[in-house]
Parts: C-alpha cells; sequence; structure tokens
C-alpha cells in the first residue's frame, strides 16, 4: 500500500430539499490519499465544509464495501465511477489523477424523485418486488431442504441473477431510465428455481405493470445497464424476463 | 382481447410490436435486395425480376398492405416510446458518458428511424408512385440517378438504414427473449453481416446506376 | 424499580430437548380472529428485524416495521458473507443438534444459557428448509443438493453458504417475504426512520418516537408490543467492520427506559481484515476467515524492519503462531489470533506503512498447490484485496489486522425474548442472548433469523394473548408527550453548541480509547483509564461539538451526532462491564487472569453469570444484577489451543 496524495477540483450537484433546481458548485478536495474510497474523499470534503460553516454535502451509504447498494452518484458521467463491476464506496481514489477535475451528480431518473444533494428516492424499486419479487411462501411450512434438487448449473444462474444489490445504477446509466435490468434479475432468480416456477407468470406481469406505474422509461436494448452494474447483471437476464412476460400473457 | 391491450400498455409489449415489425423489415429488406442485386446483372435481367414482380400483382398487394400496416405500427410505437424515455429523465446530466454498451446504432435509433421514413417515402414518390405506363422502374432510376444529390442522398439514406439494422436485428431477437450465451454473438453476427450486406449492396446500386452503366 | 430486582429467565422445565416444545405447548395462543387486532412495533429490517415483521405479519397480526436506510434490504446483515450454520449433518459427519449446541456453549466460553442455544440448534434445521422454500440460492453440488462447508474451525461441516453473500441472499429472502406482506396491507414500511425514544406507558412498552430523517419531522406510532431488531454497536469503536448507520442508540435508549444491558464488554474482534491506511479510514473490511486455511502468518523478528517482505529472508521471519501454537497454528480461534497480532504489532513488529498489520503469505501455498488452485479457493478475496489496497496477493503476502466485527453483548432478555420491560422483545445482534462471550462463525445469522421466523411468532403470542391493554393514543398520551420533547430537545441542544470539533472527531477519539484500553487485551489500570477519558471526552463533546445544518432536513451529521452522544455514554458502560468481570472468558481477555499459556482463565466460581445493568440515572452509576448461569447439560472446561 504505497500512498500518495493527490488534488482533485470537485464539482458537485447540490440541491436543497425543497428547491426545485440544483446547481453544480465547485470545491477544492486536498491532499487525498490514493487509498481513499470515493466516499472517503468525500467524508474530507465534509469535513472542511462543516469547519468552514458550510452545510456538508448529502449521500447514501451504509456497507461501505459494495453489497448493500446504498451508495451511488454519477461521477464524470459514469454511474458509480469510470471502474467495471465497481460501487461508489469501493471505487479507490488511485484510479484518479492529481489535477483531475470531477463532476458528480445524483442518479437522474423520473422514478428515483431527488430528495438532496446527491441522495434521491429509490423506493420504486421496492414497489416493484412488492408487486411479485417473492415466493409465497409462509414461514412453517417448508419442506426438508434437500427434497427437490436443483442442478449446480441452475442454482449458479439463479444466483448469479440474485446478486443484483438494488443500487439502481442501471436505471441511472440507461439512456431512457429503464429499470429492465432490476427487474430481470429478480424475476430470473426466482423463475429458475423450482421453488419460484408456480407463480412464475404472475410474476413476471405484475412486476413489469409495476415498473411502468413507477414511470421508468423502456428498454431499448442500448446495454449500457449491463456494462455499469457493479455486480455483472446480464442483459441474458433481461431476455429471460421478456420471455416470461410473454409467456404469461399468450397463457 | 382484454389481454392484447394489456399488452399493448406494456412497456415489453410496446417492445413486442417493434421487433415483430422490424423483424418484418428486416425481411423485406433482405428480398428486396436480392430482387435488386438482379441489376448487377444487367438491364435485361433487372427488368425481367420486376415482370416477375407484376405478375404475383395480388400477393404483392397484400404484401404492400401489410408493410404499410407494420410501418405505422413500428412508427407510431416508436414514436411513443421514444417520447416516453425522453419524459422518463426530465433532468438530464451535465457530463453523459457512454459505458461502453452504447453503439452508434443503438444511441441513434429514434434518429435514424425517423430519417428512413422520410427516405422511404421519397423513394416510393420517386419509384412506386410513378405512372408506370410512361417509363419503366429502370428508366426512373436512370434519371433519377443522373442526378447527384440524388446518388449522393440515396447512398447516405441506405447506409443511415444499415446503421438502424446494425441495433434493430440482434435487438430484436434480445426482446423476443432469444439470447443465450452461446448463440448471441452468432445473431450479433449476422446482425453486422445483414447491415454490411444492405449497405453495400444498396448502396452501390445509385453509383454503378449513375456512373458505371 | 427495586434495588432487590430478580432477573428471571423463564427457562421451561423438563429435559432440555423437551423445554421448547413443552414450552410452545404452555404460551397462551391468540385467537385469530383477534390477531388483527393487535399493532406490533418492529424496529429493523435486518435478518431479525425482516423475519420477524414477516411473519407475524403472516400470523395476521397488524405490523409496522421501521428502519434507517431507504430499503428495508440495505440492512447491516446484508454484508454477512461466510454462511449460516444448521445441524442439518447433511455432510454425514457427526453433526447433530446437541453437537452444535455443545459447540456453542463451549464456543461462548460457557457464558450462554443452555436452554436457549438448545433451542437455536433445534431451529436451526427450520431455517434452512425455509430458506431454500423463499428461494435462496445456496451453493449446491453436483448432485443438486446442498452444499456445506467447515467454517470457523468447526470440526464438521454444517455451515450453509451462498458464494461469499450468504447474508445478503439471506437477507433478501427476508425481505421478500416482508415486501410480499406490505403488498397484502399487513405491514407498513417506515424506512429512513430512526428509533430515538421507546415509550413506556404503565410498565410496559407502548410505542416508539422516531425521527423522519428526510423531513426532519418527530413521529410517535403506537402498539402493543415492541419488537426491536437493531444489531450490534460495534462502531462505538468507529472503526469496525459494521455499516455506517450501525448504531446503539435504538437499543441505548431502551435501556434508559427500563431495559437492562447485559455483559457489554463482550465484543468480537475479527483477526483477518484489511488494515487500517490511514485517519480519514471510514470503516473497516472483514476478509473470511478461511484464508487462514493456506495462509501463514508472519512478522519480521526485528522490530522496526521497514524491508519489503520479499526481502526478508526466511530465518528473519517470525512465524509467531506457528510457533507458539504448533497443534492449531494458523488456525487458532477468532480471540487468540487478534490478540496475538495486536501483541506482535505493540512489540513493533508490525508491517506496512502503519505499522499496524501483520503478514498473511500464500507463497508456500502457491507454490504446493500452484496459482490455480489457490485462485479457485480465494480468487474473489484476492480480487477483492486487490481492489481496496491495490496490491497483488499472488505475489506479495496479504497484510490483515484485528477488527471490531460483532457485539455479544446486548440488551438483556428472557427465553421469551422479552426484555425487563414487559412488551419489549429484543432480537439479532441486539440482544446478549447465545453466543456468551464469543459468537462461532455463521452463528449471529442463525441467531437473527431462528429469533424472527420461529421464537418470536410464538412468545410474543403469549405475551399478548395473557396482557391486558389500556387504550392508548399518542397525540394526547403525557408519556409520548414526554418522549418527544426530550428527543426534539437533544436534537436543539446538539445543533445550537456550534462548537469547534466534529462529530467524526470525537467517534475518532472514542474509538482510539476503547480499542486501546477496552479491546483485545484488557487490565484494571488501563480500564480505569479509560472511564475517565470517555467522561471527559463526553463532557468536552457537549460543550464543543459542531453539528450543522438544521433539525428540520435531511441532516446526515445530526444523525451521527445522535448516534455518536449514545456511543459516549454506553462506551463507559461497557468499560464498567469490563472493570466488574474480574476474570477472562472469550474476548473479554484480562490480563490479570491468563493461564500459562496466555489462554483467558475463567472463574466460574464468581463470575458464571451473566452481567445486567440497570440505568440509574444520568448522574448514578448504573445499578449491577447477574442471573447465574446454570450448567445441567455440559462440564466447564478449559480451552487449550497448544
Ligand atoms: C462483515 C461482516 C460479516 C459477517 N459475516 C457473518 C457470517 O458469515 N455468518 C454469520 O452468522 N454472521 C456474520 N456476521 C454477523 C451478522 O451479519 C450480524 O450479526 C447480523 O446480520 C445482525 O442482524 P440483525 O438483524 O440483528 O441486525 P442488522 O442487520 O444490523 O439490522 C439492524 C436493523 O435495525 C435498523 N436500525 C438500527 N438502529 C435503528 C434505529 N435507531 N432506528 C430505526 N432502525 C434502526 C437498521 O436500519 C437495520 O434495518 C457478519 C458481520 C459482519 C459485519
Ligand atoms: S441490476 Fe445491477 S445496476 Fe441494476 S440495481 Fe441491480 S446491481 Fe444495481
Ligand atoms: S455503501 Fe453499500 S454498496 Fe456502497
Amino acid at each position: 500500500m504505497i500512498s500518495k496524495t493527490i488534488n482533485l477540483t470537485l464539482k458537485v450537484w447540490r440541491q436543497g430539499r425543497k428547491e426545485p433546481i440544483g446547481r453544480l458548485e465547485t470545491y477544492q478536495a486536498k491532499d487525498i490519499s490514493t487509498d481513499m474510497s470515493f466516499l472517503e474523499m468525500l467524508d474530507v470534503v465534509n469535513e472542511d465544509l462543516t469547519k468552514a460553516g458550510k452545510e456538508p454535502i448529502a449521500f447514501d451509504h451504509d456497507c461501505r464495501e459494495g453489497i448493500c447498494g446504498m451508495c451511488g452518484a454519477v461521477i464524470n458521467g459514469r454511474a458509480h465511477g469510470q471502474e467495471k463491476k465497481t460501487t461508489l464506496c469501493q471505487l479507490h481514489m488511485r484510479h484518479f489523477k492529481d489535477g483531475d477535475t470531477i463532476v458528480v451528480e445524483p442518479w437522474r431518473a423520473r422514478a428515483f424523485p431527488l430528495v438532496k444533494d446527491l441522495v434521491v428516492d429509490r423506493s420504486a424499486l421496492d414497489k416493484i418486488i412488492m408487486a411479485g419479487g417473492y415466493i409465497s411462501a409462509n414461514a412453517g411450512g417448508a419442506p426438508d431442504a434437500n427434497a427437490i434438487p436443483i442442478s449446480k448449473e441452475v442454482a449458479e444462474n439463479a444466483f448469479n441473477a440474485a446478486a443484483c444489490i438494488g443500487c439502481g445504477a442501471c436505471v441511472a446509466a440507461c439512456p431512457n431510465a429503464s429499470a429492465m435490468l432490476f427487474v430481470s434479475a429478480k424475476v430470473s432468480h426466482l423463475a429458475l428455481l423450482p421453488q419460484g416456477r408456480p407463480e412464475a407468470a404472475r410474476r413476471a406481469r405484475a412486476m413489469v405493470q409495476a415498473m411502468d406505474a413507477c414511470g421508468f422509461g423502456n428498454c431499448s436494448n442500448e446495454t449500457e445497464c449491463e456494462a455499469e452494474c457493479p455486480k455483472g447483471i446480464s442483459i441474458v437476464e433481461i431476455a429471460r424476463l421478456n420471455r416470461e412476460f410473454f409467456k404469461s400473457e399468450f397463457s | 382481447m382484454n389481454w392484447f391491450f394489456e399488452l399493448l400498455r406494456a412497456s415489453i409489449g410496446k417492445k413486442l410490436l417493434m421487433a415483430l415489425t422490424g423483424l418484418a423489415f428486416c425481411l423485406f429488406l433482405l428480398i428486396h435486395l436480392i430482387g435488386n442485386l438482379t441489376l448487377y446483372g444487367g438491364k435485361d435481367l433487372f427488368l425481367s425480376y420486376v415482370d416477375h414482380l407484376h405478375a404475383l400483382d395480388p400477393i404483392i398487394r397484400v404484401a404492400e398492405i401489410g408493410l404499410l400496416f407494420f410501418a405505422v405500427i413500428h412508427v407510431f410505437t416508436g414514436l411513443l416510446l421514444f417520447w416516453q424515455n425522453l419524459q422518463a429523465r426530465p433532468v438530464r446530466y451535465q457530463v453523459n458518458k457512454n459505458a461502453g454498451g452504447r453503439t452508434l446504432g443503438s444511441a441513434t435509433m429514434p434518429y435514424t428511424g425517423i430519417f428512413i421514413l422520410g427516405f422511404v417515402v421519397v423513394h416510393l414518390l420517386n419509384f412506386h408512385f410513378i405512372d408506370h405506363s410512361q417509363q419503366s422502374v429502370f428508366q426512373a432510376m436512370d434519371t433519377t440517378f443522373s442526378l447527384l444529390p440524388y446518388v449522393i442522398f440515396y447512398t447516405f439514406a441506405v447506409i443511415v438504414v444499415a446503421v438502424h439494422v446494425s441495433h434493430g436485428f440482434w435487438s430484436l431477437f434480445q426482446t423476443l427473449g432469444a439470447n443465450h450465451i452461446k448463440y448471441m454473438p452468432a445473431i450479433k453476427g449476422l446482425g453486422v453481416v445483414l447491415s454490411l450486406l444492405v449497405a453495400a449492396g444498396f448502396g452501390f446500386i445509385p453509383v454503378y446506376v449513375s456512373f458505371l452503366m | 424499580m427495586s434495588a432487590e430486582v430478580k432477573l428471571d429467565a423463564k427457562i421451561p422445565d423438563g429435559p432440555l430437548a423437551e423445554k421448547w416444545d413443552r414450552h410452545r405447548f404452555n404460551l397462551k395462543l391468540v385467537n385469530p380472529a383477534n390477531k388483527k387486532k393487535f399493532n406490533i412495533i418492529v424496529v429493523g429490517t435486518g435478518l431479525a428485524g425482516a423475519s420477524a415483521a414477516a411473519t407475524l405479519a403472516e400470523l395476521g397480526y397488524n405490523v409496522q416495521n421501521f428502519c434507517i436506510q431507504d430499503s428495508p434490504r440495505r440492512a447491516h446483515s446484508i454484508a454477512a458473507q461466510g454462511g449460516i450454520n444448521a445441524a442439518k449433518n447433511y455432510a454425514n459427519d457427526g453433526d447433530s443438534v446437541w453437537r452444535l449446541f455443545y459447540d456453542t456453549v463451549k464456543g461462548g466460553d460457557f457464558r450462554a444459557r443452555e436452554g436457549n442455544v438448545y433451542r437455536l440448534a433445534q431451529l436451526s434445521c427450520n431455517i434452512i428448509d425455509h430458506c431454500v422454500a423463499q428461494g435462496i440460492p445456496f451453493a449446491r453440488d453436483y448432485g443438486g443438493l446442498l452444499d456445506n462447508r467447515s467454517f470457523g474451525g468447526a470440526q464438521v461441516s454444517r455451515t450453509f453458504y451462498a458464494k461469499g453473500q450468504t447474508g445478503q441472499q439471506l437477507l433478501l429472502g427476508a425481505y421478500s417475504s416482508l415486501m410480499r406482506q406490505v403488498a397484502a396491507g399487513m405491514v407498513t414500511l417506515y424506512p429512513r426512520r430512526e428509533m430515538l425514544d421507546l415509550v413506556v406507558v404503565d410498565g410496559k412498552a407502548r410505542g416508539i418516537v422516531v425521527r423522519n430523517l428526510i423531513t426532519g419531522e418527530m413521529e410517535t406510532y403506537s402498539a402493543h408490543a415492541v419488537v426491536l431488531a437493531t444489531g450490534g454497536y460495534g462502531n462505538v469503536f468507529n472503526l469496525s467492520t459494521n455499516a455506517m448507520a450501525s448504531n446503539v442508540t435504538a437499543a441505548f435508549r431502551a435501556y434508559k427506559k427500563g431495559a437492562f444491558f447485559a455483559n457489554p464488554c463482550f465484543t468480537q474482534i475479527h483477526p483477518t481484515c484489511i488494515p487500517v491506511h490511514g485517519t480519514y479510514q471510514s470503516k473497516l473490511t472483514l476478509m473470511s476467515e478461511s484464508l487462514r486455511n493456506d495462509g501463514r502468518v508472519w512478522v519480521p523478528k526485528k522490530p522496526g524492519d521497514k524491508r519489503k517482505p520479499a526481502d526478508i529472508p526466511e530465518s528473519e521471519r517470525d512465524y509467531y503462531l506457528e510457533t507458539k501454537y504448533p497443534s492449531f497454528g494458523n488456525l487458532v480461534p477468532r480471540d487468540v489470533a487478534s490478540r496475538n497480532a495486536k501483541e506482535q504489532c505493540d512489540l513493533g513488529k508490525g508491517v506496512g506503512e502503519t505499522g499496524l498489520a501483520v503478514y498473511l503469505d500464500f507463497a508456500d501455498a502457491i507454490n504446493r498447490y500452484g496459482q490455480d488452485v489457490i485462485a479457485g479457493k480465494y480468487g474473489n478475496l484476492f480480487e477483492m484485496y486487490e481492489k481496496i489496497t491495490g496490491e497483488n496477493p499472488y505475489q506479495t503476502p496479504m497484510m490483515i489486522y484485528p477488527a471490531v466485527h460483532y457485539a455479544m453483548g446486548g440488551l438483556w432478555v428472557d427465553y421469551n425474548l422479552m426484555s425487563t420491560v414487559d412488551g419489549l422483545f429484543v432480537l439479532g445482534e441486539a440482544n446478549f442472548s447465545d453466543h456468551g462471550a464469543n459468537r462461532l462463525g455463521a452463528s449471529a445469522l442463525m441467531q437473527g433469523l431462528a429469533d424472527g421466523y420461529f421464537v418470536i411468532p410464538y412468545t410474543i403470542g403469549g405475551y399478548l394473548a395473557g396482557t391486558r391493554f389500556p387504550e392508548v393514543n399518542p397525540s394526547d398520551n403525557a408519556e409520548f408527550k414526554a418522549a418527544t420533547t426530550a428527543a426534539q430537545a437533544k436534537i436543539d441542544k446538539l445543533l445550537s453548541i456550534n462548537g469547534k470539533r466534529t462529530v467524526a472527531e470525537f467517534h475518532r477519539e472514542l474509538g482510539l480509547i476503547l480499542w486501546e484500553y477496552c479491546g483485545m487485551s484488557r487490565n484494571e489500570e488501563g480500564l480505569a483509564k479509560a472511564k475517565t477519558l470517555i467522561q471527559k471526552l463526553r463532557a468536552e463533546f457537549w460543550e464543543d461539538v459542531r453539528v450543522p445544518g438544521a433539525s428540520q432536513d435531511l441532516n446526515q451529521s445530526l444523525e451521527n451526532a445522535g448516534r455518536v452522544a449514545d456511543f459516549l455514554e454506553f462506551g463507559e458502560l461497557m468499560v464498567d462491564d469490563a472493570i466488574a468481570r474480574k476474570e477472562s472468558c472469550g474476548c473479554h481477555f484480562n490480563t490479570a487472569y491468563q493461564t500459562e499459556e496466555n489462554e483467558a482463565r475463567r472463574d466460574d466460581d464468581n463470575f458464571c453469570h451473566v452481567a445486567a445493568w440497570e440505568y440509574a440515572g444520568d448522574d448514578d452509576s448504573p445499578r449491577f444484577h447477574k442471573e447465574p448461569l446454570v450448567f445441567e447439560n455440559v462440564e466447564l472446561s478449559q480451552r487449550s489451543y497448544k
């Protein structure tokens, strides 16, 4: 860990909770260790702002290890920054150069109304899950866990889809602000498993309807979502969602 | 019928319409291209192809009406999607960058689509809605392509069609749910081949007619 | 409350294996038609909270569920990596409910209740069944059956896992069940809310005061019972592997309302974490314990040796775990490994820029098995390490250091998971429950889910069916009003100080004090010093902290300030508890009480008890109570890893 320090110019979207529109404000981030994560860099800027009697930048975060899906911002036009398969909290400053200017914007989508600064409201994703992103199994009634064998391959495919952290980067990166990658990940995860089959048709239809009702855009297969997804969810899942949806409509 | 309207209301339903009509246009393009290739065999071969086509008139009529119907759906749905997608992001980013998924084709679909619509109208005016008793298609072509601006316009338009197809072709398979790690590369390859064929096959015709024939 | 409170754990009579069945039979049932008349507040949406909220709603209760994050799916449980234990014995290697029970009691250094732990081991099997039915994609073998691995030094393979993301998958399962109930109208969800107080009316928990983290508004909610599943307090150390929002606030404010706090000094420190890199570090990242299966831990023999690891010849390296513990070597338990790493660094033999790290070297393993084999086993861990540190562990040894990881201590609960406040139930890491003085790997997920899916649904019914509830209306109830006013007053105070130091600075300082004096090894002198230091720091905090922004707004500095204010009080309670426990056991290692092998020396005659602390007002020391632990089924033995 040979660290060095760099100086950066930040242009961060600031918008109060009740302000109809915000603006980019410029801050200097000085002596930033290249071992820091992007969020730790923002912590430093916030400490400086606090000491200067200004209001710190609001941003969402929690686990800081790339699994809770709480963090996220668009860094120089890229959701979660330029590194592949990386959440913002896992983006380290060694990927930036001394003197860089970094523009930091919140996720932008009608379905994700802005709350404050970089914080947006992603409850639309919860609404989609509510519509059908589950298997209806009450606690207590399950058969033995090994009663239904599931091939290793199927289990792994289901796992890969289930790895979605619900961060919303796919929506943010999609030129149409579509949530198809997110929806497809959940539909695929459950549709692949025998336990999820009984409700598969209803689930696909209900989740797509909920997605449309939340005001997301339509998928046009731009594949930007796949390119930005920190968990490497593939658009193969979207194709599966489409199949499941047609199956449900035509049956 | 209820399910049908429900299907159309859903985003994926609209996509299905785009995909199916798009598929029809891809097939049409291919047939049109094969027909037009007779041109490279000389005027006589081409005219005999045109005659054969006319012999199939009733079928052609049906096909034309079908294509028109598809075109209306494709254009209307496409515009609706375009409009909805603009609405889905009311405040846009200050900095836009491509993550590597977008291609020239995918990024320009609505625009190339609208351009193609205009082109098709011009094209039909030039070659279809003409008095076929006065001039043969070949003559019409000869006159049209004797004007340099037309040559340039047609060549450009065909390239635009190719760009549209470069995204449209694989995309329609994706929408229909035909994406599999094993086959998708082949489908994508086929899309590239088709768009190159379209670009080369059609694109060379104006040049060929005006300069080489 | 009288000074002589008898802590009644309400452990059912009868043979160990029958206690839970008998108890379930004896518990009163709520008439199904009446269930919807009962409101239950569940605070927390981690494994414990989400599973409890979903299951209670499935039974027909009206549930109100709260969490700090924007979605219940983001609770800290999401970060658990390794796996979840269950006594399924699918591996046919001699596991049983009894063995899981025994391992857990022994692993906890005999400071947990037999009855609770046995029930936990029994329920472990139901958890796996239910999780599979929910669609959790556990790892499977080629025959399509579930795969198990051995974890945390266990002699049997009883750990179920989903790659390195077991907590995520389990939580998403509980979350999906929860969302199903939200859609059904049985659960009302309140995300982005922070519980700031418990409301006790006529001796019963009847509601909570929360701050709406978006608007800053105080909100009150009433119910017939309150369930806290608010997780652990590891962040009292500032740096830990816990998520940033993990806090003690909910539990601590309940403590101030009469819930006893049990064993607060029991905190687990995990040996294999990525070391601290600088002052502004915000959290520590855990690397799976499995790395110690193939990695060799070493430091240079000479203190202050700053050469590159490759330049230090074999003869000048100290493989201290292998020399000190010849039979267990690098696989000694978490607390032993952690303590020894700190000891080496304190001797000046630590490596890396900060000197606070030891090497975990895979060179031998790579030579022996080849890089492919090692990559197959640990590929994603190595990748993660490289992403964070920018160093390639295939070429240069990893650096690791211990980090605070888990809180065994928590609010005291009886066998029904009810605290000393009637109607206040505590689940998951927030209670002190089943892990004694040290938690075994892959047992926290098991406990959280057992509490939520299979214990609380029964025991809360017993409480509700047997209790009379007068009408309580938050808008005109004096207790609710008082609690709201007090919570708002505290916030206003924090905002008005306008001093010079930031919240983060105080938190860092508190963390350092506890890490130094109430961390891996403790002694009387250090603890006494810590107590004064914390008191001093707390006083400074209330005079000199600067909290920017407004109260009626999304204000993350204010949220942190509230949490740190509670940590500053709670930290002292931890120290008090550590001082009072004049023995060493599990994670609590007091240097005055050790064997010749430098092992923790328990004092079963005087300290075989749960220490439970009762709040006695801001100006008085907390009152100490003890619940003696009775072992009828296992024999107390001394650990040895030589
Ligand atoms: C990195 C890491 C790896 C781990 N790996 C494993 C493992 O492999 N196996 C294992 O068994 N255990 C593991 N553990 C431990 C285990 O993850 C936790 O003990 C367990 O998940 C705790 O679950 P919980 O439901 O009790 O609390 P949490 O998951 O912490 O949830 C707390 C909930 O309470 C809410 N909350 C907290 N305070 C308030 C408040 N004041 N107001 C309102 N809401 C509040 C939060 O929003 C959250 O929803 C690991 C822990 C860590 C840190
Ligand atoms: S699909 Fe990927 S980008 Fe979209 S929410 Fe899930 S993890 Fe985030
Ligand atoms: S903070 Fe949890 S994913 Fe970034």
